[in-house]
């Protein structure tokens, strides 16, 4: 178990490592980075204004130009190479510094503070409806496998699968806050129940495919559990069906799914994105693709780092979960 | 019960329960061998497509003309403002009825196949080229290379896809070609881990074996031996990818960070043209049609693709 | 068999008459189980024996309500006046695990992989019987003890994959035992497990047996296992019974030739030693459209032209000597049979017969 644990500690500082190298080269030589903090001032021509006749009031304008963009190299360190750029980063990084927004200089490390629990309600949430739905949903398809119920929730979470978080946000919005009024239609967040109201569209729009996604997997499971012998055994035990079904046979199954949650977490973190759009909700995803929209640098920078290493650390956590599912897993 | 089958090294579980973890989570049926209830049942669904299959390809392929032909075809001008009233209802004139500014929706859910299905065609194929080379040669060579092939797509799979996707089209200049290769790299390391898988399995059968001993040289053996055998199951799972792909290229334009211009028009621009609360209210059908139009193009990508997936007998994707 | 005058009642513990269970399957129907009729009396044993495919297993799961969903069953199966397969569709409370319960082949898979063996026990106990969750526990150290688990204190907060096979099997008997059951079904109780333990997990089974005045029905492919455990046999073929009698009847006197090479293929501790084993030639038959025939006649040393004429009926009651053999080894007609095999040197189904193959009943 130790051994097991120093590889995988290991493993996730180098995957952190060269995920956030990776964001931070592709904002650096992607884009220009000092046209990212000017502007439009890095086309500046600055060693020919420099060059030039000092009394040339013309260029007063321009030199001051020149400062800011000395002074946005020296504050970003844009004269230094990029791999040593990164290395001042991750350091501000481990400082607490995040950067300062270019938009209304907020310190980025703030900006996180205040939206960060919108999402993570969100995220919280949408989990808790998908598995709500998918375990109950899951137990029955595969208790009844094959009848009616199970081919109708075949052909129900094909669809479910197949419409775009968008999308679904819309109909839902459309439907069940406009047309039929359940549901408001904007975020709130006067009081908490008004808040966790108001985020159950949203909540679904992230869970119910994922829900599909976790029933399909669980069912298929579940079969070939409940052909197993200590199933048999189980029921030669003379325990009632649904006992057997959560005590024995639920456990064993929840592999595929587990196996998914870290990965169906980084879907739901890019769903959040459109949700948190749609819905209105002041979150981290909105946030990010306003930073987009406005170049708003160091924002995006840290939100994507931010996200990333969230979904690698919930990866990681995800695998010493198994050793919880499955004990010979910790054997080995 | 051991769902990775007993590997035989320490160093192999864990990594395979690594690489285990991003197996998809889409349409996946079964990872453990066919389902057992109703044996007769399976088998039968996998010899024949059947009728849902021919209905589906029927759809993608008048989308798929419709996005060739579009300029040729008479449809109104997609991009004329006043085309009639704004937010009209359908009608004889504007089937699809007109959007906020008064252009045509029919015509513009029509040309929005254009972008969605070019971008998701685009994307698989790169992602099947490139990340099908690095999986083959990997998987083949094993050893170092295979070690940092691995790293790299466990690198690419540590992003959540959408923030991937906004992380490169932030930075570069929103054109078609950019939009495509963004989402081709986010195909390339699902793709990449399934075609390294396949090669695994195939080049340890005694074929490969043989072309060896008979002096073949890696090259000959993977081009003549392994490919054709590693393009199945990545044939196999095109249509589900390019399902991926083209509900990603939706998002990316829901968030207004895909394809940029007047000119492009997408089914995700589009819902979100409509998605504000008074359109929504008031003139449903702007939002309404792209929704089930892309809907149901999803759904037939899905639905043939899960069909050929069974009827290829391809078990796992690694999306 | 007789009813025994002594400790007995009348009335037999457990009764199947005329059981007969099929699969629908993509290729036909599997004749799984053909109208096997048999009693077990309270206190005995019943050994049911066959190679794999005869239907020992398929009886043994129909008997505990285990069948899949799509397995036609029927005849009746009466557990103490009471029929079993009524109290199993309105889903009785405390019928199976508390009346009668099984013990399964293989104790690698027969035991939850992720839940610590005293929780396995302790839960029929919690469940059947009310005991809270501390006597529950305590009471499943009381039984690996009393089915010879070393330390059972240590064991029960252990996984399954931490004990031996043998030490597994254990927990499945201790497990089957909590509830003081009057019936136990083990079915290959010992075929998985190291061959060094088989004997002594059988003289256990034996022993608990005969403490608690427990009947058990023993599913085995070997009749070695059953030779001086069983009271009665039943050897089953092709789904069928094929003879049954009490255990000395049908190890010293049996009639069909199915027992007989059964016998045959397996090694006798007063064997001399090289002497020669005799596999029984061929392969099991089909089960999906059996031909009209005695199942058995492909592979009989004995087999006539009648015995492709149909199936042969079992002769005689329920209880008694009974098999199903047109030509009976050890009688006149099973002679006669023989010699004219040997003298066209090929049975009636076209097996070939050597002078040395067969030898006297």
């Amino acid at each position: 178990m130790a051994r097991f644990l120093i590889r995988r500690l290991v493993l996730l500082v180098a995957v952190l490592f060269a995920v956030t190298f990776l964001g931070f080269s592709a904002m650096n030589f992607l884009g220009d980075p000092l046209f990212n903090v000017v502007g439009l001032m890095a086309e500046l021509d600055c060693e020919a204004i420099e060059a030039g006749s000092a009394e040339d009031t013309s260029l007063d304008r321009a030199r001051s130009d020149c400062e800011t963009v000395a002074e946005a190299r020296a504050t970003y360190h844009l004269d230094r190479p990029v791999p040593v750029r990164y290395l001042l980063w991750v350091g501000d990084m481990f400082t607490g510094d995040f950067g300062t927004s270019f938009q209304n200089d907020q310190p980025v490390a703030e900006i996180i503070r205040e939206k960060l629990p919108e999402t993570l309600i969100l995220l919280v949430m949408a989990q808790i409806v998908s598995l709500g739905v998918a375990i109950p949903w899951g137990v029955i398809a595969a208790y009844r496998a094959n009848r009616a119920f199970d081919r109708g929730s075949t052909v129900a979470s094909f669809g479910l699968l197949s419409i775009p978080n968008f999308a679904l946000g819309v109909v839902l919005l459309y439907l069940l806050s406009l047309r039929w009024q359940i549901f408001p239609s904007a975020y709130e967040s006067d009081s908490v129940v008004g808040l966790v109201f108001s985020m159950v569209l949203p909540a679904a729009t992230l869970g119910l495919p994922l829900a599909a996604s976790y029933q399909r997997l669980l069912r298929t499971d579940l079969i070939t559990t409940l052909q197993e012998d200590f199933v048999h055994m189980a029921r030669a035990k003379g325990l009632p069906p649904m006992r057997i079904m959560f005590r024995h046979a639920l456990r064993p199954s929840l592999f595929s799914v587990v196996t998914v949650f870290g990965v169906s977490t980084g879907a739901m973190i890019g769903g959040s994105l459109v949700v948190e759009q749609i819905f209105g909700i002041p979150g981290i995803g909105r946030e990010i693709v306003t930073a987009v929209v406005r170049d708003d640098f160091p924002v995006v920078l840290a939100i994507v780092m931010l996200v990333a290493c969230t979904f690698v650390v919930i990866n990681f956590v995800v695998d010493l979960f198994y050793s919880w599912l499955d004990p010979r897993v910790r054997a080995r | 019960m051991s769902p990775d089958g007993r590997p035989s090294r320490k160093g192999r579980a864990s990594r395979q329960r690594l690489l285990r973890r991003f197996r998809v989570f889409r349409l996946v049926r079964s990872s453990k061998g066919p389902e057992s209830d109703g044996p007769g049942e399976d088998e039968a669904v996998r010899r024949r497509l059947g009728v849902g299959f021919w209905l589906a390809v029927v759809w993608l392929v008048v989308m798929a003309f419709i996005a060739l032909f579009a300029p040729m075809l008479p449809f109104a001008d997609p991009t004329k403002v006043g085309y009639s009233g704004p937010r009209e209802p359908p009608s004889a004139d504007a089937w699809f009825g007109t959007d906020a500014l008064g252009r045509d929706v029919f015509s513009r859910t029509m040309y929005g196949a254009r972008i969605s299905l070019a971008v998701g065609g685009f994307a698989i194929v790169f992602g099947m080229v490139v990340g099908g080379a690095l999986g083959i040669l990997a998987g083949y060579f094993r050893g170092r290379l295979d070690q940092a092939v691995g790293f790299a797509f466990f690198v690419l799979l540590s992003f959540p896809a959408l923030v991937l996707a906004i992380l490169i089209t932030a930075t570069l200049k929103r054109s078609l070609l950019v939009v495509s290769l963004t989402i081709g790299i986010l195909a390339v390391a699902p793709v990449g881990l399934l075609a390294r898988a396949s090669t695994l399995v195939y080049a340890e059968r005694e074929f490969v074996a043989a072309a060896r001993v008979l002096g073949a040289r890696n090259g000959r053996i993977i081009v003549r031996e392994l490919l054709p055998n590693v393009v199945i199951p990545m044939g196999a799972l095109t249509l589900l990818g390019m399902a991926v792909a083209v509900v990603a290229e939706g998002s990316l334009a829901f968030l207004g960070l895909s394809v940029a211009g007047d000119e492009a028009i997408s089914w995700g621009k589009m819902i979100v043209d409509g998605a504000g609360l008074r359109d929504l209210q008031n003139a449903t059908h702007v939002a309404m049609f792209p929704v089930v139009v892309m809907f149901v193009t999803v759904l037939a990508l899905n639905f043939a693709g899960d069909r050929i997936r069974q009827y290829f007998d391809v078990k796992e994707l690694a999306f | 068999m007789a009813p025994d005058q002594t400790t007995a009642a009348p009335v037999p513990l457990l009764s199947v008459r005329d059981l007969h269970v099929r699969f629908p399957t993509e290729r036909g129907t599997v004749n799984a189980v053909n109208g096997v009729s048999f009693d077990l009396y309270e206190g005995k044993t019943l050994a049911i024996v066959g190679e794999s495919g005869s239907g020992k297993s398929v009886t043994a799961k129909t008997l505990m309500n285990l069948l899949p969903r799509t397995a036609r069953v029927s005849g009746e199966v009466t557990y103490d006046g009471r029929d079993v397969r009524a109290l199993a569709a309105e889903k009785v409370k405390h019928f199976f695990g508390v009346q009668m319960t099984m013990v399964f082949q293989d104790p690698m898979t027969s035991l939850n992989p992720v839940k610590k063996v005293g929780e396995q026990i302790a839960e029929t106990l919690r469940y059947h019987l009310g005991r809270s969750r501390s006597e529950a526990l305590e009471e499943a150290v009381e039984l690996l003890d009393v089915v010879g688990m070393p330390e059972p204190a240590r064991r029960v907060s252990q996984y399954p994959h931490e004990l031996s096979g043998g030490l597994r099997q254990r927990v499945v008997i201790a497990m089957a035992l909590a509830c003081q059951p009057r019936l136990l079904i083990a079915d290959e109780p010992t075929t998985a497990v190291d061959v060094t333990v088989q004997k002594h997990l059988l003289d256990l089974l034996d022993e608990l047996r005969r403490n608690r005045g427990m009947s058990m029905i023993l599913i085995t492919h070997d009749l070695g296992v059953a030779h001086g455990r069983a009271d009665d046999v039943a050897v089953m073929y092709a789904g069928r019974v094929v003879e049954t009698a009490d255990a000395r009847t049908l190890f010293f006197d049996m009639r069909h030739p199915y027992t007989e090479a059964l016998l045959r293929s397996i090694p006798r501790i007063d064997d001399p030693v090289h002497h020669r084993l005799d596999p029984i030639p061929g392969r099991p038959p089909e089960l999906i459209d059996p031909p009209d025939e005695c199942a058995f006649a492909p592979r009989c040393i004995y087999a006539q032209s009648d015995c492709l004429g149909g199936v042969p009926e079992l002769s005689g009651l329920v209880g008694l000597h009974r098999f199903a053999c047109l030509h009976p080894t050890g009688t006149e007609r099973g002679m006669a049979a023989m010699s004219s095999n040997r003298a066209a040197g090929a049975t009636a189904a076209g097996l070939p017969v050597t002078g040395s193959g067969g030898g006297s009943g």
